[in-house]
């Protein structure tokens, strides 16, 4: 097993992912560093947001991150080892109105990472950039429809069904 | 109204003040209810681990606002706003009277 400072975005994720699961806590990786595994580090997050799916007790999962070695430092856990933050959002699992039906899994060498999937990450940046503005994660966006194979017609579906259809008309050159 | 659903008075009136006036910052929303400046900070800081609530900095005062993104918001704000029908008009003609528009600076009145 690789050490903790030696570990990327996505094996930190799967290794913390795997001892919560045997603790009986789901999470699945979602924000800003699913946006660094889908664009190929094009852009670099500082934390995992490890979604918490069905609202596990916050005693709970602060005891298996204490497990693993992590400190509680307010809303996040911190490792000395690591240099990413980790924050378990509160869930449910959804982008807009809409709950996160697919989970991609990949195998990686420190477990199994649970992540949304490249479309749900693009969906997931617009809905900041519709409704705050956010060019930041319009071109987070970009790089990761640049970089997978995205399904833009559902993006478009997606984005009529909260309303923002013309928003995305003008944006969508940007995801081709 | 919801209190006893919502699991306190002041979570209840925090998220009518946030309905009525699109925003608000601790203080005005204690002042506003007379409520206790701690506990109405307590629930806000509640309301946004949760989701619920977003917030952002305006000079030295956090305001906080709905989170768009919420997935519940459609719901719970309909939730809200049946319940805001039932409070006395004294009460919401203070929620919604308050000046929006911009005032100048060292105007007198």
């Amino acid at each position: 097993m690789k050490i903790i400072a030696e570990m990327n975005e996505a094996e930190l994720s799967a290794y913390v992912q795997s001892h919560m699961k045997k603790a009986g806590i789901e999470v699945v990786l979602s924000g800003g560093s699913a946006v660094t595994i889908y664009s190929e580090s094009k852009y670099v997050s500082k934390d995992l947001d490890l979604v918490n799916v069905y609202a596990a007790n916050r005693k709970k999962i602060k005891a298996a991150m204490t497990e693993l070695g992590f400190q509680e430092e307010g809303r996040y856990f911190t490792h000395e080892e690591a240099t990413l933050f980790i924050e378990f959002p509160a869930g449910p699992l959804a982008i807009g109105e809409e709950p996160v039906r697919e989970i991609v899994e990949r195998e990686v060498a420190t477990g199994t990472l649970r992540i949304i999937s490249p479309t749900d990450c693009v969906k997931d940046r617009l809905a900041a950039y519709y409704h705050w503005g956010d060019r930041q994660c319009l071109v987070q966006a970009k790089y990761v429809s640049h970089a997978q194979d995205v399904d833009l017609e559902e993006v478009e579906k997606w984005s009529e069904r909260e309303g923002m259809l013309a928003k995305f008309e003008e944006i969508k050159d940007n995801l081709i | 109204m919801l209190s006893s659903l919502l699991g306190s008075e002041n979570s209840e009136r925090i998220l009518l003040f946030i309905l009525k006036r699109d925003a608000g910052y601790a203080r005005e929303i204690a002042r506003f209810f007379d409520a206790t400046l701690y506990a109405i900070q307590q629930q806000l800081e509640k309301m946004e681990n949760g989701g619920i609530l977003v917030s952002k900095k305006v000079g030295r005062t956090r305001v906080y606002e709905y989170n768009p993104r919420y997935p519940f918001l459609t719901e719970l704000k309909a939730l809200l706003e049946k319940a805001y029908s039932f409070y006395s008009e004294e009460v919401r003609e203070n929620l919604e009277m308050n000046r929006r528009r911009p005032r100048r600076k060292d105007k007198p009145l």
